[in-house]
């Protein structure tokens, strides 16, 4: 016998209040995905630089996959890291993808880990994207365009702060230097994608046009590809940019300490997910947010405690 | 079909290819929007700001009557954090023979809103709110629908469950007054660890008949969508009716694409 109209509607008003109830809930978080700063230079890496555009593609996969790997494992499986994980992400990079890959797919259980640390990433990887776009693009003022990506990226609540951030004092939380100790080799690939990210900029900015871009960039590309077969295991902390792209640093302070900082929570995120201090999923979640809040967001800058102050730099 | 209706089709096909942008990641294949190219939807928008254009064609090669072919364009717009709106006019074949709320030239208008995404203990839940205001062929009263969706993840394998209602604003003859929509459906990106391009889905559904006296139109579906450029994403489909009125689909078959920028 057919029900009547009224309910199901009340079926559905059910299910709207089961929604809101959830809404309670301390893991009921939201999406929040925003578009790219849309313009015309969008796209002029993979365009114009593919051969560079494709490495970057590469990198997306590399923390994605590292990522989910550890929290898979409890971040105690050495060979399933240093051996499988790493070894599949180099043959992701082997393929040359001419796209980036879909991260959820690669890290299902992670984004649903820590989904707000993600779309921090997600929207910091984008400026990262519009900055390579600008720089390999024929846009004729490309301080503006900077500036006007870069002032879209301080409208997100996810932005990260752009104040220089203390990365020594970082790194000495109580579970730092857990990833690297236990799996220096995919710490030192990681390490070498952040030294492609930031090494770049300076020879982008300093080329007058597409040829010269692209002669630019292959001395970098090269010694990347040298580190992803014999990761950099000597170093003992992450490339920065202004050690890179002292130029860009110098003119895009703001921008590259967003970068800086953007690297030094990846590292941060990888320590959390090996360290037995922080046993279950739970206390992990818990940590990442904590830090995210609470010393990386531009939102916290008012009490960040990490910040370095003027005073401090002086000295 | 008839000249014109065809005629409509041809134009808008030709629109939508000469829109097409130079190829750049915007639209993203893992997105799954209705008819796209099959009937079910996940639970997620598209991001805050973003533009997106779908169309298809659609052929329901009908056990009973002639094969019906439907144009599908449709523009929609992430106005929000976490909400898209959608303008849609579906153009059909022989429309003085339809039934039920989709009527050839209806003006459709949506707003789907995601409510969370989805963690290790939630699935995402999103609600979806159309109206059809009745300026195509042989339409009388705006049609309201809402729906219910779920989204939840295994490893690789996302489930989805949609669940809506359609009110009829004045329905004619034997037209039921409101009719109930069930799906159930799994998507699956193809390819890992290597390529991300593809998603295959599969769905499972039934839905009443737009006329009373006639026994749940139930059906299964089968489509792909890949990622064709940055911004460009190609899908199809095919689909049968198992269960149903005599004029039921005995083939369903689905091409289209959409394009974000």
């Amino acid at each position: 016998m057919m029900r009547p109209p009224s309910n199901r509607l009340g079926a559905l008003v059910v299910l709207t209040t089961v929604v809101f109830v959830l809404a309670g809930c301390s893991q009921f978080e939201p999406r929040d995905k925003r578009f790219y700063y849309r313009a015309f230079w969008n796209f002029a890496l993979r365009e114009d630089l593919a051969e560079l555009d494709s490495e970057f593609n590469g990198v997306d996969f590399g923390h994605s996959n590292l990522y989910e790997n550890l929290l898979l494992t409890g971040g105690k499986d050495v060979p399933a890291i240093e051996d499988r994980a790493r070894k599949e992400t180099l043959a992701f990079i082997a393929t040359k993808p001419r796209l980036n890959p879909n991260e959820e797919a690669i890290a299902p259980t992670y984004m649903k880990l820590a989904w707000r640390a993600q779309n921090t990433f997600d929207e910091a990887h984008a400026l990262h994207r519009a900055t390579y776009d600008i720089m390999a693009s024929d846009e004729p003022d490309k301080d503006r365009a900077l500036r006007n990506v870069l002032a879209y990226y301080r409208e997100s609540a996810y932005a990260i702060t752009a104040k220089r951030l203390d990365h020594h004092r970082l790194d000495q939380l109580p579970y730092s230097k857990t990833f690297r100790q236990r799996f220096p080799l995919f710490n030192a690939t990681i390490w070498s994608y952040h030294y492609l990210q930031v090494a770049v900029y300076d020879p982008l900015q300093a080329a007058r046009d597409l040829a010269a871009k692209t002669q630019a960039v292959r001395p970098i590309l090269a010694t990347y590809r040298r580190y992803l077969e014999q990761p950099p295991v000597e170093w003992t902390f992450m490339p920065l940019t202004a050690g890179l792209s002292p130029s860009f640093a110098a003119r895009y302070t703001e921008i590259a300490n967003i970068f800086d900082n953007l690297h030094m929570l990846h590292d941060n995120i990888s320590d959390i997910l090996a360290s037995e201090l922080l046993p279950t999923w739970d206390a992990k979640r818990a940590e990442i947010y904590r830090l995210v809040d609470t010393y990386y967001l531009a939102s916290a800058d008012a009490t960040n405690p990490m910040i370095v102050r003027d005073r401090e730099h002086h000295h | 079909m008839n000249r014109p209706g065809l005629r409509s089709i041809c134009a808008m096909i030709v629109l939508l290819c000469g829109l097409l942008p130079r190829p750049g990641l915007a639209l993203d294949h893992d997105n799954l929007d209705p008819n796209r190219p099959i009937g079910m939807e996940d639970a997620y928008a598209i991001p805050k700001g973003e533009i997106g254009m779908e169309g298809g064609v659609r052929f329901n090669d009908r056990r009973e009557g002639s094969t019906r072919v439907t144009f599908q364009p449709q523009i929609i717009y992430g106005a929000f954090y976490n909400a898209q709106i959608e303008i849609q006019g579906d153009l059909m074949s022989d429309p003085h023979t339809l039934v039920g709320a989709a009527k050839s030239g209806d003006l459709h208008l949506g707003l789907l809103y995601n409510f969370n995404t989805e963690t290790i203990s939630l699935p995402a839940f999103a609600a979806r709110v159309e109206v059809d205001l009745p300026t195509g062929v042989n339409s009388k009263g705006v049609d309201t629908q809402m729906t219910g969706i779920l989204t939840r993840s295994f490893g690789r394998l996302r489930a989805h469950l949609n669940a809506g209602y359609t009110i009829l604003g004045s329905p004619q003859g034997q037209e039921r007054p409101g009719t109930y929509r069930a799906v159930a459906a799994v998507s699956y990106p193809l390819g890992y660890p290597t390529s991300f391009r593809d998603t295959l889905i599969a769905s499972l559904y039934t839905r009443e008949s737009d006329l009373r006296g006639q026994r749940n139109h139930s059906g299964i579906e089968i489509g792909l969508r890949h990622q064709l450029t940055s911004r460009v994403v190609l899908d199809g489909g095919l689909g049968t009716e198992f269960a149903g009125p005599a004029d039921r689909a005995a083939l369903l078959g689905t091409i289209g694409l959409s394009v974000g920028f």
